[in-house]
């Protein structure tokens, strides 16, 4: 008995060893497991596999840190993490990540300080100084209602004197977080800004208070630009030469050009300037009514003898004043059709519920050139209405079509990459000048190229007086009558008219030749004042009646008819250089077919409550890169070129068909959509039943058998 | 290694022979794709599989729980359990076999699904190392599961029992790394607990992958993950045989 009781207190005492041992066990195990991954973050390999790397720092932030000859300090405003609600402590995160990624990529050129202004007083006060900016986040319970703020900030000084503030640092991604920084960066790092000349002829307000008419300042103005870049004005009445420290000159939509105007732009460009021009073939009218009414625009000024078309066709540009629209539906397509400020046309509409809503519309004469090889729909585009391919005219089609975008050049691998151009309004063509054929005919040493094209569903008219698709129509089913005519109108030439692609933004380079060559150089306006002072003066001299003293006459001295005159006359004439007939250094001239989607109302979104259009998201970045392009300036090409890649998916594919029959265009995305779709879910879902039927018929083929055999 | 994989390959077998893999599978593959085609396939969507990525652990929440619960719970109802105690293999090799056997079987439903993404590249640009990618972090989380609904389904008999004990399990461990639940957290524990408690979850190595990057940490903590209850679950089949 006692025996069986020792047994027995031994038994549970060693379950409870065994027991406690597991426990120890367990825990131990814990302990080291932990660990492993506590080590295993502290040490860790981190492979990025996005093809584009957006969780990686890009070539543009690390080549700009090695740039650093000075001392870059971060001064991180940041209130604690815990306490910031959940959707910020996501771009925490991202924020810490690329701050800890720049201080080890600056080599200890990089120092990051952290500051928390809700923790000290007096480091509220100076965030507050330098301009960071505190979030204010209302925190409401059933009970009580309270306003939390908080601190996410970057405060950059370079060198102890340059500095740069970002009011707020709210990534949503570590790719976002380098594009708001590293630009930045690079701006400190500048030492001396780029200059850049310019000449505007300002668009004609329309029922807008805007004295001298609406220009191109809102993107030359921007912050980002303006830190790197200077602009200057170069527009001078009097037609000086441009001074020799200005290298590229932009035109914004020249017009009234004397040839005086012209025999400067000449002289830039043979002297080896480089000459960026937008040009508009015409005028129309936007303001608030959107009457898209034709506005008088004249190139050249009266009196002018040599044509500024002449002039641009002499250094290889063929500019064809014509107004171009393309039918393409994904070209007219804008980025976000969902979503106001509207990037093309929209007009309102009532919704099934009477509301009035503005809805996009397609208007071809706003259109971006698409990143799209061409030749490879041309057998889509050779078929006829029956449907068959005319095998001669696809032939041709391979031959004469091209890419959207042929250029390699960096200023277009981010349109690239998102699949579409800046979208242009009311463009016009700009090619290379041709010889019959249609081969390039260049200038001797005068190379070029077409960087953007539209889509082979180009339509190319002399600018209409009103492109309105609604005629001016006021009440909704008017409007939807006129559109109706307006669409049917152009559906009508583009089923008439051969297929062509249209060149819109061209490049030329090489040393060029004047146009002036073998002419008199054109006088500036104080020049030929004064000469007309001079003849005057000579024409009083040698009239025998005239008394040698006026003054001695009787009555009162006749009054000075033009004072300036005369003070140009006592003026001495301004010595100008000689006339430079050809270049001995290359020029470079890059035209491209539109001004209306820089100019400052369209950029800055001041239509967009009236239906738009507002081009600011693309045209912008393209400005933007334009300039880095123009300087050489490669430093933040790579993060430029990390911009999203176009991954759109597109079930019905777009062959540069017109718009023609939406229902039926729409009716073949759902039918392929509801396709797709069934497809994926029965395809692996029936696989697995059909397989679960077959080994239950063969399993119970086998125990029949089976039991077949036992008896 | 051999014996392991003759476990695997037995338990593979006995899958395929009954209807369990068929039905098991054709319902998850069903659910899984009829609602994420719906926001993947759409004109004009981006080529991604953010949203069936973000089904899958939602699904594999209700679905691995009902794969494991008759690991070992049905071999100790049957009485086969003590059967498959007498072979010459370990616990631990039997433990792997059969953890292996899951596991394989649901990279089999995952391939059938490569039929999506396949569709997504043939009408958009679909980036494929992060897809991949994905697919990895898939199969590590569903192995997570997996390891977990051995551990519940080693401690009972009923298999019902073991289901939902590993559900609830695993809907905690998925919720710890909700970062609702870690705002509300923050608000009544210490910032350290948090994030010791927050970094238990799965779910959360398992969104960082499917982003994009792969991290060795994170493919350690699957490891560790794994390893712990795959270990705790051979110390209950070992104190079970001990207690004969």
């Amino acid at each position: 008995m006692l025996h069986t009781n020792l047994n027995l207190r031994s038994s549970s005492s060693a379950q409870r060893g065994a027991a406690l041992a597991v426990v120890v066990h367990v825990v131990l195990l814990l302990a080291v497991l932990g660990q492993t991954v506590y080590l295993a973050s502290r040490h860790r390999v981190r492979v990025d596999l996005t093809s584009e790397q957006l969780w990686s720092s890009s070539e543009s932030t690390r080549t700009l840190l090695e740039k650093l000859d000075q001392r870059l300090v971060v001064e991180a405003y940041f209130s604690p993490q815990e306490k910031l609600p959940v959707t910020f402590r996501e771009s925490r995160k991202w924020a810490e990540s690329f701050l800890d990624e720049l201080v080890q990529l600056g080599k200890g050129k990089v120092v990051l300080q952290r500051f928390d202004p809700n923790a000290d007083d007096s480091v509220k006060k100076r965030a507050e100084r330098v301009g960071v900016k505190p979030l204010q986040l209302t925190n409401s319970s059933t009970t009580s209602l309270s306003v939390d703020v908080h601190w996410q900030g970057l405060r950059l000084v370079y060198g102890g004197g340059k500095q740069k503030v970002l009011s707020q640092f709210l990534p949503s991604s570590s790719f976002v977080a380098e594009a708001m920084l590293t630009p930045a960066v690079k701006e400190l790092v500048t030492v001396q800004r780029r200059k850049f000349g310019y000449m505007e002829w300002p668009v004609t307000a329309v029922g807008q208070q805007t004295p001298g008419g609406i220009g191109w300042n809102v993107l030359r103005s921007h912050e980002g630009i303006s830190k790197r870049y200077e602009f200057q004005n170069l527009k001078d009445e009097d037609g000086a030469l441009l001074p020799d420290d200005v290298d590229t000159l932009f035109l914004f939509r020249p017009k009234d050009l004397t040839d005086r105007q012209k025999y400067v732009l000449d002289q830039f460009v043979v002297r080896g300037g480089t000459l960026v021009a937008f040009v508009d073939a015409a005028e129309y009218a936007i303001g608030p009514q959107r009457t898209f009414s034709k506005i008088p625009l004249q190139l050249d000024a009266t009196g002018s003898k040599q044509p500024f078309l002449g002039q641009l066709l002499h250094y290889g540009i063929e500019w064809k004043p014509k107004l171009v629209a393309d039918m393409a539906q994904r070209a007219m397509s804008p980025r976000d059709p969902l979503q106001a400020p509207y990037e093309y046309f929209a007009a309102p509409q009532l919704d099934q519920f009477g509301r009035q809503r503005m809805v996009p519309i397609a208007y071809p004469y706003f259109f971006h050139p698409l990143p799209v090889d061409w030749k490879t729909s041309a057998s889509e585009l050779a078929k006829d209405a029956s449907g068959k391919v005319d095998e001669t005219a696809a032939a041709s089609f391979r031959e004469r079509f091209v890419a959207g975008m042929p250029s390699d050049e960096f200023l277009f691998q981010s349109f690239k990459n998102a699949g579409r151009g800046p979208g242009f309004y009311w463009p016009t063509w700009v090619g290379l000048r041709e010889k019959a054929g249609g081969k390039p005919d260049l200038p001797p040493d005068v190379e070029g190229r077409v960087h953007l094209w539209s889509s082979p569903a180009a339509l190319v008219e002399d600018p209409p007086q009103m492109v309105n698709p609604f005629g001016g129509a006021r009440d909704a089913i008017q409007r939807n009558t006129e559109y109706a005519k307006f669409a049917t109108k152009l559906r009508e030439r583009m089923g008439n008219e051969p297929r062509l692609q249209v060149p819109l933004m061209v490049e030329v380079k090489g040393k060029f030749s004047s146009v002036f060559a073998g002419q008199d150089r054109p006088k500036r306006p104080s020049e030929i004042k004064e000469e007309e002072a001079k003849k005057a003066e000579a024409a009083v001299v040698d009239d025998p009646n005239t008394p040698e003293d006026e003054s001695k006459q009787d009555g009162p001295p006749a009054p000075a008819k033009d004072d300036k005159k005369g003070k140009a006359a006592d003026k001495p004439a301004v010595q100008e250089p000689p006339m430079r007939t050809t270049g001995d250094r290359p020029g470079r001239i890059v035209v491209v077919g539109d001004a209306d989607f820089l100019r400052d109302d369209i950029v800055r979104g001041d239509l967009a409550q009236g239906g738009g259009p507002v081009s600011g998201s693309m045209a912008a970045p393209f400005f933007a890169q334009m300039l880095d392009w123009l300087a050489e300036d490669r430093d933040l090409v790579a993060l430029q070129s990390r911009s999203a890649t176009d991954r759109t998916l597109r079930f019905v594919a777009d062959t540069g068909a017109t718009a023609a029959d939406a229902r039926a265009t729409e009716k073949a995305l759902r039918d392929k959509t509801s396709m797709l779709r069934w497809s994926n879910v029965l395809l692996p879902t029936g696989l697995l039943t059909v397989l679960g039927f077959v080994v239950l018929i063969v399993r119970r083929a086998q125990k029949r058998s089976f039991l077949a055999s036992l008896r | 290694m051999r014996e392991t994989f003759v476990v695997m390959r037995r338990e593979l077998v006995s899958y395929f022979v009954s209807p369990i893999a068929y039905v098991f599978g054709a319902l998850m593959l069903g659910v899984l794709l009829y609602y994420s085609t719906e926001v993947t396939l759409v004109q004009g969507a981006r080529a991604s599989l953010d949203g069936f990525f973000q089904w899958l652990p939602f699904l594999l929440l209700f679905f691995v729980p009902a794969l494991t619960m008759r690991l070992w719970a049905e071999e100790r109802k049957l009485g086969t359990l003590e059967l498959l105690m007498t072979f010459p293999v370990t616990i631990r090799q039997l433990v792997l076999g059969k953890f292996a056997a899951a596991v394989v079987y649901l990279a089999l439903l995952l391939v059938l699904t490569l039929g999506l993404p396949i569709t997504l590249g043939a009408y958009g640009k679909l980036d494929w190392p992060p897809v991949l990618g994905s697919y990895l972090a898939s199969l590590l989380f569903a192995s997570s599961f997996v390891a977990v609904g051995m551990f519940w389904s080693s401690l009972t008999r009923d298999q019902i029992i073991a289901m939902l004990a590993a559900m609830v399990s695993l809907f905690v461990l998925y919720q710890l790394g909700n970062p609702q639940n870690v705002e509300y957290a923050n608000e009544w524990m210490p910032a350290w607990l948090v994030d010791v408690v927050s970094s238990i979850s799965p779910h959360r190595y398992f969104v960082s992958i499917a982003r994009g990057v792969l991290d060795s940490s994170h493919l350690v903590y699957f490891l560790c993950f794994c390893g712990f209850f795959l270990h705790a679950n051979a110390l209950v089949l070992q104190a079970r045989r001990q207690r004969g």
